[in-house]
């Protein structure tokens, strides 16, 4: 029997000419216009370059709006309402305007930038910068260093210097005074600004017996559930840390002896977003369950996680996918960046 | 390093992946040389050469040590070498072609195996399996897919003046031009018995190409259109009818008839009888499937065009132009071999006319072959295109011929991937390409040509991820340069190295996943980030290395691991933590900062538990094998706190003895000339030595 008129979600490859590094949703200036930030690097002309581009909804293809070229690769980029942040494998961070990049009369330049020997030492791992929260930018590196910069004036200050003997691979805000990070070993740490000098929580990476070890890639705290963060890595790992149950990880993917489940993916989870689009399936609201979150992993795989559930599969590519953004204005969009210089934009229904 | 130019391309395009092996010739004198902009001033004391990525060389220039300061004291060049190629397509579409092909071709493998496993087990495949061509043939529209869109001379446009005959589009590529070639020769079984309606197709699609220097009736066209706009009658000018019975001549029909031909001959050419199944709509021509109704309607057809020929109409038409234009067009149709030769440029449409107009039911690759030879004969080219030297090694039925041509022409890639057209339904050609040669080192053509495809893919930074599908499907050397492949990738980015080690675990290469982890380990650990070094290190289960680089780590432990700068050692002490992870005794910095916090909390709190504790953890550490020598006295020494605890000793008398003998053995160790002394006050040894014994009285006064 014929199905009709069920609206089906819809995969859209753009390919492009140059290897994506980094991709995200830049927050709508017009109820009319979508764009993207793109992170692009050509390997031909050995130029990294941040681009862009506006979505033509019919059509979906990609306009170039504006462009600029980074001293270095782009290594992690995020967006806010206001900002969008992007950080260089040289150790620079760069701040744009939301608004301005959208704009094809306005020149497309960082408002804000850092750096220098002071700041970070090689590649920094992540970055990240929060809707209503301190207006600063904390950035960590492998270097192990945690700063943090004011996007006023791009001062920035050192909340912990590693020394290199932890490396950071990941950074989300909880609060405006709270952040967590990751690294290697699955290590987790929660830190508080009001309690400086060190972590205030760890997680130490010790998931289940027998599991391997990996690094984290990506981390998400959900606005309305800040005592728990989520966190994705190597071996298909995705699990959750409360910190109200510090012990007790949630794993809700990954490679294990006793899950009877197949893991979606056994390979690196590059990164986690929570999805608000997916509807949970627990009627009654439980504050124990975790929300729906999605990962894309080196396998080629963009799902969605709901614990208890059946993991779905969104998109199965033949390639790598390296990194997703949920339109956050328009959260059944998402856009993706693949490993064959190419990108997808997936429209659930 | 010294500072590090940008890549300095002398000679056009990077690497990409449609190179070829060029043989080297020994005699030729041809040198050329370039100037290297390196920027730096001389003197110039020293320059290396070595090579770079795919083929570029790496060329580093070091000035002389001691000159004068301030300036950079060398640089590195990077030459990209060879010529950028012919152009038809580039670098970043060879790139989507090479991406685009790794599913087909990997589907493809994948079914060869399991019809292979099914046939060693000695059962028939299920009837509802479909025969091998087919599976071939659906690879083959995969890969035609990825070439572009197939392009034909098409329906004209009337708006457009500019474009009546022919529509402008995207130059259709060679290189679809030639696998559409192979697949109707070796694979579609189904267009077998229609072959010269297939060519006949083929030539409308690629007309454009076949010819390197010669004019071609495309070009005739092409021509001609950018003049019609200042013509005023056109059946007056004599070159309107050349091209006309030039497009007929070649079958297209469409451009014919919508030219404003007279009816009656716009019918009749509308009407004509085509060998083959079907036709695109659009196209023009009556289709038969079976020969004797395709003999009958074109025996009527043939018919009616000798009625018109001889007809009174010819009397009456009174413009020249016209009258012999259209009796020339009703000669090419009853098939008039001269006018037939005078009507197209090129051999391959004089060929193509002969399957329309005069050799209908042409078949077989041998009759097809001669003829092709006669027309040859006849429009000979002293330079053909790489399309048609492939075309005649199809018809000569040679295979050698076909797979060299496909390498010469069109690549690397091409000849990869065209093997399995070619063997798709010939065990000659099947035999061929896998027999295994001596001379070849024991492998086949099919893995040679597969092992060049690699190398090449490895050779770019966004292609070499692709190469362990091709390599793992040659059996003899091909997993033996994955690993050399996969070695040879850089691992400064964590990125890079885990999509690396994940190839290693689809392939369960365990041992190079081990190598790389410990290469990253070292490279880490050189560049300050000892915990990545200790984490890729433990990954790596290297207890060797780790213990190496344990004891240059103690030493900076020894002095800085006391009281704040803790903190800074709490990463990395988590990381070795965590159970059944090697360590190479590095877990006894893991005991050490354990007995730290202890001895800190006793002492902040003054708490018995807390020391109690301490005690314990103390023990565990001068029991401990692993406990490195030249932290016994530190620890000792930060134990005179718990000697000293006031209200009752916390160390007993055989916990204590054991300490003392520690001490013993130290004062021997000291003798030893590689002995490190612990930076510690002086008084320490003499300290600790008494506390031990005030602490021996108490004890056995307490137990006593």
């Amino acid at each position: 029997m014929a199905v009709i008129g069920i609206p089906q979600t819809q995969i859209h490859r753009l390919s492009q000419s140059k290897y994506v590094d980094s991709i995200r949703w830049l927050p709508s200036v017009s109820p009319l216009q979508q764009s993207a930030i793109v992170a692009f690097f050509d390997t031909d002309a050995d130029s990294p370059s941040l681009e862009v581009h506006s979505l033509d909804q019919e059509s979906k293809t990609l306009d170039l709006i504006s462009s600029w070229v980074p001293p270095s690769r782009i290594s992690s980029l995020k967006c806010t309402q206001a900002f969008a942040v992007a950080s260089t494998i040289s150790g620079s961070l760069h701040v744009f305007s939301a608004t301005e990049a959208q704009d094809p009369s306005s020149a497309f330049r960082s408002v804000v930038a850092a750096d220098g020997k002071g700041f970070h030492v090689g590649r920094i791992a992540g970055v990240d910068l929060m809707d209503g929260g301190s207006n600063e930018c904390v950035s960590v590196g492998e270097d192990g260093r945690v700063n943090l910069v004011r996007v006023l004036d791009g001062s920035y200050r050192k909340v912990f210097d590693g020394n290199g003997l932890v490396s950071y691979t990941a950074v989300k805000w909880a609060s405006p005074t709270e952040f967590v990070t990751g690294g290697c070993g699955f290590g987790l740490q929660w830190w508080d600004l009001r309690r400086p000098g060190s972590a205030v929580a760890q997680f130490k990476g010790n998931l289940e017996k027998g599991r391997t070890s990996g690094i984290i890639h990506s981390i998400d705290v959900h606005p309305s559930r800040k005592h728990t963060c989520l966190a994705g890595g190597s071996a298909g790992t995705v699990f959750a840390w409360d910190l109200r149950y510090q012990h007790q990880p949630i794993i809700l993917s990954g490679t294990s002896n006793d899950t009877a489940a197949q893991p979606l993916s056994e390979s690196e989870v590059w990164e986690v977003q929570y999805d608000s689009y997916t509807k949970s399936s627990m009627n009654n609201f439980s504050s124990s369950k975790l929300l729906p979150a999605m990962f894309c992993s080196e396998d080629g795989i963009l799902g969605v996680i709901d614990q208890g559930e059946e993991p779905t599969e969104l998109l199965a590519e033949p390639c790598a996918i390296n990194s997703f953004d949920i339109d956050r204005q328009n959260p059944s969009e998402v856009i993706c960046s693949l490993e064959w210089e190419s990108i997808a934009i997936v429209s659930r229904p | 390093m010294p500072g590090l130019a940008p890549a300095d391309s002398a000679g056009g395009g990077p690497d990409s992946v449609n190179g070829a092996l060029v043989p080297y010739l020994p005699d030729s004198h041809v040198s050329a040389i370039y100037p290297l902009r390196h920027g730096l001033n001389p003197p110039i004391s020293r320059v290396s050469v070595s090579w770079g990525r795919g083929n570029s060389l790496r060329v580093s220039v070091f000035r002389q040590p001691d000159s004068d300061g301030g300036e950079v004291g060398g640089k590195v060049v990077e030459l990209t070498l060879g010529k950028s190629r012919d152009g038809e397509i580039s670098d970043t579409q060879w790139r989507k072609i090479a991406y685009g092909s790794v599913s087909p071709f990997a589907l493809l493998q994948s079914r060869k195996n399991s019809a292979a496993s099914l046939s060693r087990m000695q059962l028939s495949p299920s009837p509802y399996h479909l025969e091998w061509w087919e599976y071939v043939m659906e690879y083959s529209k995969d890969i035609s897919a990825l070439l572009g869109d197939p392009k034909s001379v098409g329906a004209p446009l009337i708006e457009d003046p500019n474009e009546v005959f022919i529509k402008k589009s995207e130059e259709p590529s060679s290189l679809k031009a030639a696998w559409e070639l192979m697949e109707m020769f070796y694979v579609d079984k189904l267009s077998q018995a229609w072959l010269p309606e297939r060519l006949v197709d083929w030539l409308a699609d690629y007309d454009s190409l076949i010819s390197v220097d010669l004019p071609t009736v495309h070009s005739k066209l092409v021509e001609f259109q950018s003049k019609i706009v200042t013509l005023q009658v056109i059946e007056d000018d004599p070159r309107y009818w050349d091209l006309i019975s030039s497009a007929l001549a070649v079958g297209w029909l469409e451009i014919v008839t919508e030219n404003g031909l007279v009816e009656a001959v716009a019918v009749l050419i509308s009407k004509m009888p085509r060998m083959r199944p079907a036709i695109d709509a659009g196209k023009h021509g009556e289709c038969f499937k079976a020969k004797p109704d395709f003999v009958k309607a074109w025996e009527r057809w043939r018919a009616q065009i000798t009625k018109l020929d001889s007809s009174a109409f010819w009397v009456q038409c009174d413009n020249r132009q016209t009258r012999e234009g259209l009796k020339n067009v009703l000669q090419i149709m009853l098939g008039n071999v001269d006018v037939l030769c005078s009507a197209t440029c090129h051999w391959m449409e004089l060929y193509i006319s002969h399957f329309l107009y005069i050799r209908p039911f042409t078949a077989g690759l041998e009759s097809m072959y001669s003829l092709a030879q006669n027309c040859i004969r006849l429009k000979h080219t002293s330079n053909p295109h790489k399309l048609m030297r492939l075309m005649i090694g199809i018809l000569g039925e040679n295979n050698e011929v076909v797979l060299s041509e496909c390498s010469r022409g069109f690549g690397t890639w091409m000849v990869a991937h065209a093997i399995e057209l070619l063997t798709a339904g010939s065990n000659e050609a099947d035999f061929l390409v896998h027999e295994e040669r001596e001379n070849l080192g024991g492998i086949s053509l099919e893995e040679l040509h597969r092992l060049v495809y690699a190398q090449l893919l490895s050779s770019h930074l966004l292609t070499w991820q692709i190469a362990p599908i091709y390599l793992t499907s040659c059996m003899r050397q091909g997993m033996g340069m994955l690993e050399i492949l996969l070695l040879k990738q850089p691992v400064q980015e964590n990125q890079v190295l885990l999509k690396n080690l994940e190839i290693c675990r689809l392939y369960e290469l365990d041992g190079v996943s081990s190598r790389l982890m410990e290469i990253s380990g070292m490279y880490h650990w050189k560049h300050g980030r000892k915990g990545c070094a200790v984490f890729w290190l433990q990954q790596a289960q290297d207890e060797v290395r780790l213990s190496k680089i344990a004891s240059q780590l103690f030493e900076s432990v020894g002095k800085s691991i006391s009281g704040e700068s803790f903190k800074q050692w709490e990463g990395l002490i988590e990381l070795l933590g965590s159970e059944g992870q090697p360590a190479g005794g590095l877990d006894f910095l893991h005991k050490y900062r354990d007995f730290k916090k202890c001895l800190q909390h006793a002492d902040s709190k003054k708490d018995a538990d807390a020391a109690r504790q301490a005690v314990e953890s103390l023990m565990s550490l001068m029991r401990n094998a692993s406990t490195p020598q030249r932290f016994w006295l530190p620890i000792l020494y930060d134990a005179v706190k718990l000697l000293s605890w006031d209200k009752r000793p916390l160390i007993n008398v055989s916990q204590t003895n054991l300490l003392l003998n520690k001490l013993q053995e130290l004062s021997l160790a000291r003798l030893r000339p590689d002995f490190v002394e612990p930076e510690l006050p002086t008084h320490a040894l003499n300290h600790v030595r008494y506390s031990l014994a005030t602490n021996l009285g108490r004890a056995i006064l307490e137990e006593s």
